[in-house]
């Protein structure tokens, strides 16, 4: 496809957008990972110390 | 009143707070994204229609990807060391943040830029690799790198960890000129720089547009991924905080 440096070549670029896809992939898959647990965690009932929203704050 | 006297005191400082910084990163990840795609796909259109090199023949199109690729692994470092120093002058903790974001972001560019020299290597020099400064010192950065990446795995509380971080990252940013001017310094197989240089570039514009537009596409992917990753370290942070104030309650009763 590319003359005799093909081999070189596709190589090259497969590499490079399996490398991008990857990074892409695995931190949106963390992403969710952390929003879900978040989620979960506020469901049941444990709020961050700065979230003025919750009525039954220790101290 | 009060609301007046907080919006007169908005300084760039505040966007470095973390819930806002957050709000920020939602709403700039999309177009940051969007841009990528689209200068990374002008520049592979470039690349690809360009005509073959006289000398190198069709493999001028691997430089599209590795010379852009090193850059932003340069790059990477470069940010990694500023968020150093943000680390030990201001003690932000979006800073460490922002480190540890680029460190996995660099090492996959470094990678990159290391196997598609090598690639570009074995048929334009007839060897994959050579211990010559150049090719030495870019793999002397991927060791730092997971080196910074263990480092960041084996301190299991951040504030701890920050500051060790931003140590061992200004140590290794020693590496950063040393790769850049190897070619100058030593005797290297790896060719000069071509494209930064005081006169004119030693390349014709029909290889450095597409060239300039896949570094200009590879940085935009660099800021989207490191935003994403910033994002992901913040929530992260804010899981253990969560955690670590459930465990707490619970031992209260």
């Amino acid at each position: 496809m590319f003359g005799p440096h093909t081999a070189f070549i596709v190589p090259s670029y497969l590499a490079t957008a399996a490398v991008i896809l990857i990074l892409v992939v695995w931190t949106m898959i963390e992403h969710k990972a952390q929003r879900t647990e978040i989620a979960r965690l506020e469901k049941s009932g444990i709020k961050r110390r700065s979230d003025k929203s919750d009525t039954n704050r220790h101290g | 009143m009060s609301e007046t006297i907080i919006k007169q005191n908005t300084s760039i400082w505040d966007y470095a707070n973390p819930t806002r910084f957050l709000g920020i990163a939602d709403r700039i990840i999309p177009w940051l994204g969007g841009a990528t795609i689209l200068c990374i796909g002008l520049g592979l259109y470039l690349g690809f229609s360009a005509p073959e090199d006289y000398q190198q023949g069709s493999t001028v199109l691997i430089m599209f990807i590795h010379v852009p690729a090193s850059w932003v692994a340069m790059m990477s470092y470069s940010v990694m060391t500023m968020s150093a120093i943000g680390t030990l002058v201001w003690r932000h903790p979006l800073a460490d943040i922002s480190l540890r974001a680029a460190a996995p972001i660099g090492a996959a560019f470094t990678f990159l830029g290391l196997l598609t020299g090598a690639l570009w290597g074995k048929p334009m020099w007839g060897t994959y690799w050579v211990w010559d400064a150049r090719l030495t010192s870019f793999l002397v950065l991927l060791i730092i790198y997971l080196g910074i990446i263990a480092l960041a795995k084996a301190i299991e509380e951040p504030t701890t960890a920050a500051r060790s971080l931003a140590i061992i990252t200004l140590v290794g940013s020693i590496n950063i000129p040393i790769i850049k001017f190897s070619v100058d310094w030593w005797n290297t197989l790896h060719q000069p720089a071509s494209v930064s240089r005081l006169a004119k570039p030693a390349m014709d514009a029909v290889f450095l547009y597409p060239l300039l537009t896949m570094a200009v596409g590879f940085s935009l992917f660099f800021f989207t991924v490191h935003l994403m990753k910033m994002r992901n370290e913040i929530l992260k942070r804010r899981i253990r905080t969560m955690k670590m104030t459930a465990a707490r309650q619970a031992e209260r009763g």
